[in-house]
Order: C-alpha cells, then structure tokens, then sequence
C-alpha cells in the first residue's frame, strides 16, 4: 500500500486535463506518434505536443530518442499505483460488507426469530 | 468533494446490532479481515468515545504477515454514527448507520482525506467524480493496455 506521492500527484494533475486523458487512452491501445495522436482532436501538433511534455514530465509517458517519429508509449507505473491504492481499499470494505452480512445472519439466526 | 471514497450496504439487521459489530471485538473478529485474512481477536482493542482507540492487526491466513491498523475516534454517537481518524495516513472514515425500518440498516463508509497523492488541488479541479469512479475508469485504461 505504498505510494510514491510526489509521482501521484504529478499525474494526476496531468490527468485533469480531458485531451490529456484522452490521449491516454489512446495511448493504451498502442504506442503512436505525435501525428497520430493529433488527429482526433481539432489541434495543431504543437498544441498537442505541449500536452505530450506535461505528460512527459510527470513519467505518465516516454518517447523514443531514437526512433525518426518518436513514438510515445504509455508508461504504467504512476498508472497503476493509483489505481492499485483504490481497488485495494474498496476491496477490502466490499469483502467486510460480505462477512458482516454473514455474520448477522449466523448471530440472528442462532439467537432470536430470523 | 472528490477526495473521498464511498462504500454503501444495506444489511437484514436492526441498526442497534449493527452499530455494536462494529464496536465490539467478539463481533469485529468475525468481519474485519477481508478474504484471505483474519482479525484474531486479542489484537483488536476498541475504546469507543472520542480519543479513544481503534486498533487492529490483521494476519495474512497465507504467510502470517501482520497489518497493524491504529485509529483514534473523533465521533461515537451510538447507533448512528462512527468517525475514526488513522494516525498514520491521516485518513478519516465515517460510518452512517440509517435505520430503514423492517429490521434493516443502511451503512455508509465515508472516506476523506485519503493520502495525498490523491488530493492535490489540481487533481480535485479535474476528478469532479470520486475517486473511486476515476480508479475504475484507470483501471480500464490500463486493462486495455495489457491485452
């Protein structure tokens, strides 16, 4: 249950950011060059280029330093200790709820009417 | 209102008895452990008034590895509601119990101040939801990724 803070919450101050998040889960699907990316949205590419630094920065994504178009590519590490945090803690209430509702049932049952 | 966690459950109960499950070791030992661990019974210590408190220590059924969990109550009004504060991550939770009538109770986990990475100002601006809907949603992003 460790989180790297300062990380978490670079992204997600990368991800309020409606573009940004959809450029992620474009992202998701496959790596994809800054043209590709650009053309779903009614942007010039250094428009969207800006976005791809605010991600770049915060290790949301990486881009090859080789490659002649540079593809980006989703890196899932900030990604996925957020989530991991989340679906943990709902997890662990929604199994408590379950044994509660079991263990109401064992101690009425045992004791009184229903 | 986004750096929060939500959990509701309605139970077949009359809220009375469902307020001292959560209070009283002999009952809290059966539930507090989610799946694949449990909550021995000498290791919970509940004193519950304000300043009193709330600890626990859950053991992985696995490998015995220990989960130490210490809060301290802000808030006991019995039966309709519980609010702890943890010490370490300064997290608060507070547990609404509504009577619905018909022996049946509704609990309501109200998380906030959740760590945080999850609550910066930027990151409030954007997720107008809870955290819980951005988790899910994250988490399908990152689904897609895999496969």
């Amino acid at each position: 249950m460790t989180v790297p803070d300062d990380q978490l919450d670079a992204a997600f101050a990368a991800l309020a950011d409606p573009t940004r998040r959809a450029i992620v889960n474009r992202l998701a699907r496959g790596d994809a060059t800054v043209n590709e990316l650009a053309a779903p949205f009614d942007m010039t590419l250094p428009g969207i280029s800006k976005h791809l630094k605010v991600l770049e920065r915060c290790g949301l994504i990486s881009r090859s330093r080789h490659a002649q178009f540079r593809p980006c590519h989703l890196e899932r590490g900030p990604l996925d200790s957020a989530v991991t945090w989340i679906e943990e803690n709902r997890r662990i209430w929604t199994e408590r709820f379950d044994k509660l509702d079991q263990h109401l049932r064992d101690i009425q049952g045992a004791t009184d009417h229903e | 209102m986004s750096d929060e966690l939500v959990y509701t459950r309605i139970f077949d109960a009359p809220r009375e008895l469902v307020f001292r499950c959560m209070i009283d070791p002999q009952h809290l030992t059966h539930f507090w452990g989610p799946h694949g661990v449990h909550t021995p019974i000498e290791n919970i210590i509940v004193d519950p008034r304000p300043g009193g408190v709330f600890q626990t220590i859950m053991v992985n059924d696995a490998d015995g590895a220990e989960y130490p969990s210490k809060g301290v109550f802000i808030e006991v009004v019995e039966p309709e509601r519980l609010v702890w504060i943890e010490d370490d991550i300064n997290m608060t939770t507070t547990s609404t119990f509504t009577d619905l009538g018909g022996s049946r109770t509704e609990v309501r986990i109200h998380q906030t101040n959740v760590p945080a990475a999850f609550r910066s100002p930027e990151a409030q601006a954007g997720f107008k939801s809870s955290l819980d809907r951005c988790a899910a949603y994250l988490a399908e992003v990152l689904a897609g990724n895999t496969r």
